[in-house]
């Protein structure tokens, strides 16, 4: 190992050196490129092993794997256990109990998460199996059953909560289970409370883009415009009780 | 459908008045919200079917499920450099010869020495989707154990390597943006096993004088694992040297590259986007 490492600095060094040379020389004449030149040693040692599509990897969070909420709180301040109903392996919203949001915080991460809505068809527009995937408790993906549903482009299943209608609409038939797979950077602000960086979100909703790093414009707001104002980096996800039976299963996070 | 685009219409000019005098009001006062106005009616129509994780969506086009080549067809040999990539673009104006390797069992091979092979079709801005399988039997190390690779419009390459307990640079690993970007982490799994890389790109676009308007950005995600999250890739990949735009047309072939190892393709499919 010491060895390795000794002679991977050695590369390093010399790689440094020629390729200064080359970029030198590319002013006057052709540098002499060598293939070597432009590798980076040493290789990417995390290993991350994998099982079926949607099945955790080995590095990712479990948060709810069907047996219970343990990694879940009330999403109000004023109560510890998650209200929500678990059975036969996924989780369901019960109405009126209010949210729930996992007791560790995150900030950038790959989510995987399945949902269902009811399979009986009951309201309609917004009222037709809403629920919601707030990402460090502020900024939502919506959970809707779109399904020959009409409602606002910018409200439908896999919508940026008003601010972005989904690329297409990927939405399973009610009572089949659907997945999104979201990648999340989390906003960034100075000590001062300004933004440094926005946050940006990317969906796959049922393996299909939806969003490819949309650039979020701030916490989802129901009413009026969204507009940053600074936050810890480490925040819960939240999910939220939109008074329909929504159910969830298979949900793990990776820390990017 | 008249009478959704009618009140459709009506809304939006409602919202656009309302909202109007909201943003003209929220100079000097509150403006009086109301949820309706930031509800975009627009309706999304392009309704996707989806199957299983992995199955193509109804809106993709499918090039490879197993059964033949006939989507394929021989691709002229790559580039080392930047400086060859304007004789590649050329060599696309040709006629080529049928893709020389071989179907079998559902998979497609490469048969080394026939050359890498590229679409008919070709393709822009896309969500990619493509399996493969290096070699069982492990036969060489680092670069030449399990290699060839997939080139978005022939030019950027997503790298295809048998990366389990293979030790090369990290630029050049399985998943790596070729000498460019190393992955996040390394998500290979054991020779002989199929992986996935579902993979985003945007193009570059390039002004008429062929300098470059925006640089071309790509998300992998490898076995399902995100590698890459919108890079901006700096040119096409080149082994030698340094990678530099060259103004392309907006679409071109996908290309899988021939590097003399068995490596083995499936279930491939494209969506425009």
């Amino acid at each position: 190992m010491t060895r390795y490492i000794f002679i991977s600095f050695f590369v390093v060094t010399l790689s440094i050196a020629a390729v200064d040379r080359a970029l030198a020389q590319g002013q006057a004449d052709q540098p002499e490129w060598d293939p070597e030149l432009t590798e980076d040693w040493p290789p990417v040692e995390d290993l991350v092993e994998t099982g079926e599509p949607g099945e955790a990897p080995s590095d990712a969070i479990v948060l709810f794997d069907g047996t219970d909420l343990d990694a879940w709180t009330g999403a109000s301040d004023d109560r510890d256990d998650a209200p929500w109903r678990v059975e036969n392996g996924a989780v369901t919203v019960v109405p009126g109990s209010g949210g729930i949001k996992t007791r560790q915080g995150f900030g950038d991460i790959q989510l995987h998460i399945e949902w269902r809505t009811p399979e009986e068809i009951e309201g309609d527009g917004q009222g037709r199996g809403n629920s919601g995937v707030f990402l460090q408790e502020r900024y939502e993906i919506q959970v809707l059953d779109s399904w020959q549903n009409e409602t606002y482009g910018n409200g439908q299943a896999g919508s940026v909560y008003k601010q972005k209608a989904p690329d297409v609409n990927a939405s399973r038939a009610p009572g089949v289970w659907q997945s999104y797979d979201i990648i999340f950077e989390a906003p960034r602000f100075d000590d001062d409370g300004s933004l440094i960086k926005p946050a940006y979100v990317t969906v796959l909703h049922n393996g299909v883009l939806i969003h490819h790093r949309f650039e979020i414009k701030g916490p989802t707001e129901y009413i009026g415009l969204p507009k940053y104002s600074p936050h810890s980096n480490s925040l819960p996800i939240m999910l939220q009780d939109h008074s329909n039976p929504v159910s969830f299963r298979n949900i793990w996070v990776r820390e990017l | 459908m008249i009478r959704l685009i009618t009140y459709s219409l009506l809304t939006a000019a409602f919202s656009l008045a309302i909202f109007g005098s909201a943003c003209a009001q929220e100079q000097n006062e509150e403006p009086e919200w109301h949820p309706d106005l930031t509800n975009d009616w627009t309706p999304v129509e392009d309704s996707v079917y989806t199957g299983q994780m992995g199955e193509a969506p109804s809106d993709a086009i499918v090039l490879f499920d197993g059964t033949d080549l006939s989507n394929w067809e021989s691709a002229p040999g790559y580039f080392t450099d930047a400086s060859k990539v304007p004789e590649y673009l050329e060599q696309l104006e040709g006629d080529f010869d049928p893709a020389g390797w071989n179907v079998e069992n559902d998979m497609m091979t490469v048969e080394p020495g026939t050359g890498s092979i590229m679409s008919k079709q070709r393709f822009g801005d896309m969500q990619l989707h493509i399996e493969w399988r290096t070699p069982e039997v492990i036969d060489g190390d680092g670069q030449g154990r399990g290699n060839s690779g997939v080139f978005l419009m022939g030019l950027y390459e997503v790298q295809v390597l048998d990366s389990w307990q293979n030790q090369t640079y990290s630029n050049g690993q399985a998943g790596s943006i070729y000498k460019q970007y190393s992955p996040m982490v390394n998500a290979s799994r054991q020779p002989g096993q199929w992986q996935t890389y579902d993979i985003f790109f945007e193009r570059p676009h390039f002004e008429d004088d062929g300098s470059l308007i925006k640089p071309a950005y790509i998300t992998v995600l490898h076995n399902g694992v995100l590698i890459h999250h919108r890079q901006e890739l700096q040119g096409p990949t080149v082994y030698i040297g340094l990678p530099e735009y060259v103004a392309h047309a907006e679409k071109l072939p996908i290309g899988l590259q021939d590097h003399s190892d068995r490596v083995s393709f499936r279930n491939i499919w494209v969506r425009e986007l």
